[in-house]
């Protein structure tokens, strides 16, 4: 019996809280799908050209809109770009930035709401009260107004996108923090003489770790569709670059003309993609949650 | 379902949401069918922003100038609406006008003809407009230095119904008649003489500086949009129709004005024009049948029989247009480039206009190499113009640059040879100057959009780089002005607003306005002796033989890079509308539509 408890007992102690979230989203197969999904596209596109070279910066009029076959798998679009290369091309931009646009969203959301949070008070106040003015102007009506402004190559619609996304994120970090701040470990360091820093970058943030990961998920999959959107509406990268928001704009003309393969494709995309990350994030979700773990 | 599942579903929806983003963007609007109505669908991306029936640049558009022609009826309409370019008498408010034997002045008499509130039409409302035109004539997007209003010496009224303007020469009198007294609009001088709205209604406009006053009271009345109908100034009319609503999202609603007693009398009481933000939008309104009298791109045509199996026929509207991207000389970075007549080539040779015509246009447009227009046969057309004085070839563009001391640097054509002589880059062209250029191009057409891609792949392949920015049209016109290198505004370097055609002209194809040095229109500033010369003479002389020249000397000049001209619309026109031709220069007659059954 005593030998049992020997060897039972090193073994319940050797699964960490990182390894048993691993294990919990393992076990979730909608979330690994998910990221299945993710890496696919990732290789499709940044690998892809490899494999598939097109030239995707000249046109030729002599091969518009032909249907699938042998040279061309999804045939070619209006001005005779291959599309499967076009997908992969315009892909790139998409998962780029929609990728960059949350994570930086994540990174000001973050901060912006750890900030807030330790300090309290009437800063707490100002900065919360920003964030709840950034929140009532619809992201899109602000991206439309920049982008009829300016002309955003991809670095910009990154930094755009960031800067209309990080509002949501800087909440969710802040009522963290509001819960972090009052316990033992953080007091004790302010009893010793911790700085505010220290106490935010060593205690609050690496304890917020999961709610960050999460709302970065949801983040990269918001920035993708708002890139969709945005170039949709003719207000996106400026050609020869693309996406598949582009994609799908330039090829809606042809929604009657049976050229299905200039919509279907970037459409799908998009869609497997922001659903993708969404099931990662609600797996990661399900994963971080100290309630499933009895 | 948990919130993150929620997001899930919603992220989903939304993206599929994107394929029907097109439907919302554009107007919605009760299904047509009232015979009492009509639903005009305005071009892609173009609000109405102007009422007043006195042009300016920057709202230089032929749909703010046939809702203005609605209102304030021309003295003289000298268009296509008959079928045949013309003069409509049952359109104008005047009935003759007599040319003298010399040809230097023309004697015009006025219908008997009454505004709204009941006040005859008379000789002092063309004289007012006479004069505010005199006073302003810089201001007016009709200008043309030495031409009108220069040419027209003297105004004076013999009676209320006739009067008489002396010119400063002889003139060849259709060519008067159709391009210079045609732009008159009598206007309503006993409500509109006045410097506020609080002033008296005066003779101010006999004097230039109330005349100026006058204009500029006039101007900032008409930047009031939101305030179109119900100002007081725009219920004084003399056309088929007046202003029942006028949105700053660009829906105007017309009414049948009941006091017109010209002879286009309305037909239908109400006429509601429609804006679209995208041609998808318009194509959406159109099967879906809130739209009466629309238009497909045309991309479209191979959806023929989807339109007409709905009750619509499909009729190419065909314009007596040019198509082109100005340049600006006076661009601080790249002026002096668009200077040299070899760069200007090397643009116009790597431009493919016959494959863009035949593949992105899907037929409907047809080359064009100079200022006359090439959609219709013409005894204007050169025989230099019409074959193409730089056919298409890239390798002889990049040769062109390459002889002009640019050498081709991480796939741009750099400067490395600066100076003005033969094998050098030309005058004012530094050294390292990058063949780098930027068009501000009419947004919402896909067909535009393909063929700015197009030209950008060809020019590419020559080394020269060319950025593509998109803007509503309205937005191209007001951020692409006349400028000094020294003015801010000058930044722009290429001009596209011509996805329906980029300029319109009356019956004689002159280009005064466009080509002319300081030209009213001519928004690249532009400026050669030589063809200054052929212009004026080709409007005094009765042979068309200087406009011929006129248009051998531009094709070969390039004053602007020559595209392919569309058509002006494929006009989409529900089944019983009739009543109509559709005018080639481009105005619609809203008096003209019927319901035929």
């Amino acid at each position: 019996m005593s030998a049992v408890l020997r060897t039972a007992a090193p073994a319940a102690e050797a699964i960490s809280p990182h390894r048993l979230s691993v294990r919990r989203f393992a076990r979730n197969k909608l979330a690994v799908g998910g990221l299945a999904v993710v890496v696919l596209f990732l290789l499709f596109c940044f690998v892809g050209p490899l494999v598939w070279p097109t030239d995707q910066t000249h046109t030729d009029l002599t091969q518009v809109n032909l249907p699938p076959g042998g040279a061309h798998p999804l045939g070619t679009d209006a001005v005779g770009h291959d599309e499967l290369g076009r997908l992969m091309f315009g892909g790139k931009v998409s998962l780029l930035v929609g990728l960059a646009a949350g994570i930086l969203a994540t990174v000001v959301g973050t901060l912006w709401g750890a900030v807030a949070g330790y300090a309290g008070g009437w800063v707490d106040a100002v900065m919360m009260r920003i964030v709840d003015a950034g929140i009532a102007i619809p992201a899109l009506f602000i991206l439309l107004v920049v982008s009829a402004i300016t002309t955003p190559g991809p670095l910009g619609l990154i930094v755009i996108l960031g800067l209309v996304s990080w509002l949501v994120p800087s909440r969710l970090v802040r009522a963290e923090t509001l819960t972090l701040k009052s316990r033992d470990y953080v007091l004790t360091l302010r009893a010793i003489g911790g700085t505010h820093g220290r106490a935010i970058g060593r205690h609050i943030l690496p304890n917020s770790v999961s709610t960050i990961v999460v709302a970065a998920t949801f983040q990269v999959a918001d920035a993708i569709l708002l890139v969709a959107y945005v170039s949709y509406l003719g207000l996106g990268v400026q050609p020869p670059a693309t996406d598949w928001g582009g994609m799908l704009s330039a090829g809606l003309t042809a929604a009657y003309s049976e050229r299905w393969w200039l919509i279907v494709p970037a459409g799908l995309a998009i869609i497997l993609v922001v659903c993708a990350f969404n099931a990662i994030g609600d797996g990661l979700r399900d994963a971080f949650d100290v309630r499933g773990r009895a | 379902m948990s919130p993150a599942r929620t997001r899930l579903v919603a992220g989903a929806t939304l993206s599929v949401g994107v394929l029907l983003l097109s439907a919302c963007s554009g107007t919605s609007d009760a299904p047509s069918g009232s015979r009492d109505a009509i639903n005009y669908a305005l071009p892609a991306n173009f609000t109405p922003n102007w009422i007043l029936p006195i042009g300016t640049a920057a709202h230089l558009n032929t749909n703010n100038s046939s809702i203005s022609d609605t209102l304030w009826e021309p003295l003289i309409a000298y268009d296509g609406s008959t079928g045949k370019i013309g003069w409509n008498k049952k359109g104008s408010i005047a009935t003759a006008a007599d040319f003298a034997d010399d040809g230097k002045s023309v004697r015009v008499t006025l219908g008997d003809r009454h505004w709204s509130d009941g006040k005859p039409i008379t000789s002092r409302d063309v004289e007012f407009w006479f004069n505010l035109i005199k006073a302003n004539k810089t201001k007016w997007a009709g200008y043309n230095p030495g031409k009108k209003p220069d040419n027209w010496t003297s105004f004076k009224a013999e009676d209320d119904r006739r009067f008489t303007l002396t010119f400063d020469r002889a003139y060849n009198s259709d060519w008067m008649l159709a391009n210079e007294l045609s732009d008159i609009t009598p206007l309503p001088q006993h409500v509109w003489g006045k410097t506020s709205d609080s002033a008296a209604v005066s003779d101010a406009d006999r004097s230039p500086a109330g005349a100026k006053k006058i204009w500029t009271y006039l101007n900032n009345s008409a930047k009031r949009i939101g305030s179109y109908a119900s100002n007081p100034l725009w219920k004084t009319i003399s056309g088929p129709y007046g202003v029942k609503s006028f949105s700053t999202a660009g829906k105007v609603v017309l009414a049948a004005n009941k006091k017109y007693d010209g002879k286009e009398k309305p037909q239908i009481s109400t006429v509601n024009l429609l804006p679209f933000t995208t041609a998808d939008a318009e194509k959406n309104a159109l099967r879906s049948g809130t739209v009466d009298y629309g238009y497909i791109e045309a991309t479209d045509l191979d959806q023929k029989e989807q339109f007409t199996a709905q009750g619509y026929e499909v009729k190419p509207w065909s314009g007596w247009a040019i198509t082109y991207m100005p340049y600006n000389f006076n661009n601080p970075q790249m002026g002096a480039v668009f200077k040299q007549l070899y760069a200007r080539q090397a643009v116009q040779r790597s431009i493919d206009q016959e494959n863009l015509a035949k593949v992105i246009y899907n037929g409907t447009a047809v080359p064009g190499y100079g200022p006359v227009p090439q959609g219709q046969k013409s005894d204007f057309l050169s025989p230099e113009q019409a074959k193409n004085p730089y056919p298409f070839s890239t390798s002889a563009a990049r040769s062109l640059l390459t002889e002009h001391g640019w050498t081709e640097k991480g796939g741009v054509m750099t400067c490395t040879k600066p100076g003005d002589g033969p094998s050098e880059c030309g005058a004012g062209v530094d050294k390292g100057t990058k063949f780098q250029m930027q068009v501000l191009s009419q947004s919402g057409s896909t067909v535009t959009d393909n063929m700015m891609s197009a030209i950008q792949s060809s020019l590419a392949k020559t080394g020269i780089k060319f950025d593509i920015k998109t803007a509503p049209v309205n937005s191209v016109l007001s951020q692409t002005p006349q400028c000094t290198a020294k003015q801010d505004i000058c930044k722009w370097q290429l001009s596209y607003f011509g996805t329906a055609g980029s300029w319109y002209f009356s019956a004689f194809p002159t280009g005064d306005s466009l080509f002319q040095t300081k030209g009213g229109s001519n928004f690249g500033n532009y400026s050669n002796p030589s063809v200054d010369k052929l212009i004026s003479r080709s409007t005094t002389s009765s042979s068309n033989a200087p406009i011929r020249e006129y248009s051998a000397a531009l094709a070969e000049d390039l004053p602007v890079v020559w595209l392919p001209e569309p058509v002006y619309q494929v006009s989409v026109v529900k089944e019983g509308l009739g009543g109509f031709s559709q005018d080639s220069l481009a105005n619609f007659h809203p008096a003209q539509w019927k319901w035929t059954d």
